[in-house]
C-alpha cells in the first residue's frame, strides 16, 4: 500500500504544477497571435498599439486588409508560395524515397560510399552554398522564376535519411514472399514499401512544405520581379512600411500570411502529430 | 564495369568467398535497378550540391562583383579572413546564440515534453501541444515581425507585461546587450515546438512496463528518468542537437527583420553576414571563402557530435 500511496500523491501536486507550467507557456505561445490578429482590424495604429489591450478594438474594422492586398499582390505571392512548396514536397517524395529504398534495399557497387557521400551533404545547408548556387542559377537562366526556387529542394539528404531509416524497419520476409511471387524491385518499391511508408512520407511532406513555404533566403536572392515573389518575401516589402506607419496594414498582411497555415494545421494536427510519432524520426 | 563482386555491398567485403560468388547474379541485377532508384535524387544531388560546394572553391581563389570579369587573386580572400576581426566578432555572437537556442530546445524542450506526457485530460494535453506547435508552421518572417511589434520599447507588450511586475522598459532591440537576447528568445519561440514534437515522439516509444517495472521496485520520479527515460531517449536527444546545431548556426530572417543586426554588429549573424558580403557589397569570391568557413564548422561540429555521441547514446 505505501509503494502505491506514494507516487499518487506526488502526482496530484505535480499536475497542478505541471499544468500552471503548461497553461503560462501556452499563453506564452498563443497571445502574440492573438495580438496581432487584434491588431489587424484595428482602425488605427493607435488602437492597435492600445494597453492593455482589449480583446476586440474599439471600432474594429476589416479595412485593412483591402489596403494591403491593394499595396502588395498579395494573392499572387500566395499562390507562388503554394506553387513552390507544392512541387518540392512532390519531387522529394519521389527522388527521396526512390534513393532511400535503393540505400535499405539493394546491394551495389560503392553503396557505403554514395550514402556516406548524402550523409555529408546533410551538413551542407543551402545557407552555406547560396552565392554559387545563384550563379548556377544564373547559368541555366533560372533566376527570377520559380524553379531557382523549386530545382535546389528536389534533393534533401534528410529526406533520403529518414525513409531509409523506415525502409530498413520493415521486415525482409514480405519482400522476400514478393520476389518468390517474381515480383521485380519497382514493384516492391511501389506496391509494398510505398504503401507501408504512410507515415514518415507524411512526416516528410509536413516538414518539407512548411519548410519551403517559409524560406526566405532563397526568394530574396533568387527573384527580382514581385510579380514571382513569395509570401515570407512579401512581408518584408510589407514592413518595408515599418516607419511608415502604416502598422495596421502590416498586422493585416501578417494575419493573412498566417492565418491559412494555422486554419489547415488545425485541421490536420492530429494527423501530423501521430505520423511523426510513429515515423521513429531519430538518427 | 568490371564484375568483382566482392567489393559488392560494401559490407560483403568480410563475407567468405563461397557466399559472395554466390550473390554474384542478383548483386549485378541490383546494380542496374539501384542507378534506376537513384538517378533522380543524384542528379539533383550533383547540380544542387556538389556543384555549388566545388564552385564555392573556386569562387573563394577570385575577386568578383557580378558586373566585370572575375579577377584571379590566388590565397588572398583566406588571408583576409584571418585579419577580418569583424568576421570573428560575429562568428563569436552567432555562437553564443545559438548555443543559447540549442541549450533551450535540447533542455526546454524536453521538459516541456515530459510535463506534456504526464498524466492530463486528452484535451488539454492536445490544446498544449497544438499551441507549441503554431510557432513552428508559420515563417520565421510572420514570427520576427509579430516581435518587433510585441518588443517595441515604449509600446511593447512585453513591457507592458513587465512593467505590471515592476521591472522598468528594457530596450529589447536597441541595446546591444539585449538585442542578441531577443533573437534568441524569438528563434527559440519559433523552433521549440519542433524539438518537443520529436521529443513526444521519442517518449512514446519507450515501453509503458519499463517504467511500471520501475514503479513496483520503488524508484522515485527521478531515478526512473535518469535511469530508464534518459537512456532510452538518447537517439532523440542525439538527432534533435544535430538539427538544432545546423539550424540555430543558420539563422537569417529574425536578425534581419527584428535588429537589422544591430547595433552595430551585436545581433548580426553569419548568414546574414554572408548575405551582406555577397548581395549588399557584391563580393562573391569572399562571400564563398567565408561560406567556406561555415561550411567547415558545420562539418567539425557535426563529426565531433557524433564521434561523442558514441559514448552516451542507447541504441537498446
Amino acid at each position: 500500500m505505501k509503494l502505491r500511496r506514494y507516487p499518487r500523491a506526488t502526482s496530484a501536486l505535480a499536475l497542478t504544477i505541471t499544468l500552471v507550467v503548461l497553461v503560462l507557456a501556452g499563453i506564452v505561445m498563443v497571445a502574440p497571435f492573438a495580438w496581432i490578429f487584434r491588431g489587424a482590424i484595428s482602425p488605427t495604429d493607435a488602437v492597435l498599439f492600445k494597453l492593455p489591450p482589449d480583446l476586440i478594438p474599439e471600432g474594429a474594422t476589416l479595412e485593412n486588409f483591402g489596403r494591403t492586398l491593394q499595396a502588395v499582390p498579395f494573392a499572387r505571392f500566395f499562390l507562388n508560395s503554394v506553387t513552390v512548396a507544392s512541387a518540392v514536397t512532390v519531387a522529394q517524395i519521389v527522388t527521396c524515397s526512390t534513393a532511400a529504398y535503393a540505400f535499405a534495399r539493394l546491394k551495389f557497387r560503392g553503396s557505403n560510399i554514395l550514402f556516406a557521400l548524402i550523409l555529408g551533404a546533410l551538413m551542407i545547408p543551402l545557407q552555406a552554398t547560396i552565392v554559387p548556387l545563384f550563379l548556377v542559377m544564373s547559368k541555366l537562366q533560372l533566376t527570377n522564376t520559380l524553379w531557382a526556387l523549386i530545382l535546389p529542394g528536389v534533393f534533401s539528404a534528410f529526406g533520403i535519411f529518414l525513409l531509409r531509416q523506415h525502409f530498413l524497419s520493415l521486415p525482409e520476409s514480405i519482400e522476400e514472399a514478393a520476389k518468390i511471387d517474381g515480383a521485380g524491385h519497382f514493384r516492391i518499391y511501389a506496391q509494398i514499401a510505398m504503401p507501408l511508408a504512410g507515415p514518415a512520407l507524411a512526416t516528410l511532406a509536413i516538414l518539407t512544405f512548411t519548410h519551403t513555404l517559409n524560406e526566405l533566403l532563397l526568394p530574396l536572392v533568387m527573384i527580382n520581379d514581385t510579380e514571382n515573389q513569395t509570401l515570407p518575401v512579401g512581408l518584408v516589402l510589407l514592413a518595408g512600411r515599418f516607419e511608415g506607419g502604416t502598422l495596421t496594414m502590416i498586422a493585416a498582411g501578417i494575419t493573412m500570411a498566417v492565418l491559412p497555415v494555422l486554419v489547415v494545421f488545425l485541421i490536420l494536427q492530429r494527423r501530423i502529430t501521430q505520423s511523426v510519432a510513429s515515423s521513429g524520426i531519430k538518427l | 564495369m568490371t564484375t568483382r563482386t566482392t567489393l559488392g555491398g560494401g559490407s560483403a567485403t568480410a563475407a567468405a568467398p563461397r557466399r559472395a560468388a554466390l550473390r554474384h547474379p542478383a548483386t549485378r541485377r541490383d546494380g542496374l535497378a539501384a542507378t534506376g532508384f537513384l538517378l533522380p535524387s543524384m542528379i539533383a544531388f550533383l547540380i544542387f550540391v556538389v556543384v555549388p560546394t566545388a564552385g564555392m572553391f573556386a569562387l573563394s581563389l577570385f575577386r568578383w562583383n557580378l558586373l566585370s570579369d572575375g579577377q584571379f587573386i590566388g590565397l588572398q580572400n583566406y588571408e583576409r579572413l584571418f585579419s577580418d576581426e569583424r568576421l570573428w566578432s560575429i562568428y563569436a555572437r552567432t555562437a553564443g546564440m545559438a548555443i543559447a537556442i540549442l541549450i533551450i530546445n535540447v533542455a526546454l524542450g524536453l521538459l516541456f515534453a515530459v510535463l506534456l506526457e504526464s498524466r492530463m485530460p486528452r484535451w488539454t494535453r492536445t490544446i498544449f501541444r497544438m499551441s507549441f506547435l503554431f510557432p513552428f508552421v508559420i515563417s520565421s518572417v510572420a514570427v520576427a515581425l509579430i516581435w518587433r511589434f510585441l518588443l517595441d520599447r515604449d509600446l511593447g507588450l512585453v513591457n507592458y507585461v513587465l512593467g505590471i511586475l515592476g521591472v522598468s522598459r528594457l530596450d529589447w532591440l536597441g541595446s546591444s546587450a539585449l538585442a542578441p537576447i531577443s533573437i534568441v528568445i524569438v528563434a527559440s519561440w519559433k523552433m521549440i515546438g519542433f524539438s518537443i514534437l520529436v521529443y513526444v515522439a521519442g517518449l512514446q516509444s519507450i515501453p509503458t512496463e519499463y517504467k511500471e517495472a520501475a514503479i513496483m521496485d520503488g524508484a522515485s520520479a527521478w531515478q526512473r528518468f535518469w535511469r530508464i527515460t534518459f537512456p532510452l531517449l538518447s537517439p532523440t536527444i542525439f538527432f534533435l542537437l544535430i538539427i538544432n546545431t545546423i539550424n540555430s548556426l543558420q539563422i537569417f530572417a529574425e536578425p534581419v527583420l527584428l535588429t537589422g543586426g544591430g547595433p552595430g554588429d551585436a545581433s548580426r549573424t553569419i548568414v546574414q553576414f554572408i548575405y551582406n558580403i555577397a548581395f549588399e557589397s557584391f563580393d562573391l569570391g569572399y562571400a564563398s571563402t567565408v561560406s567556406l568557413t561555415l561550411l567547415a564548422i558545420l562539418i567539425v561540429l557535426t563529426v565531433v557530435q557524433f564521434r561523442i555521441s558514441r559514448r552516451w547514446t542507447f541504441y537498446g
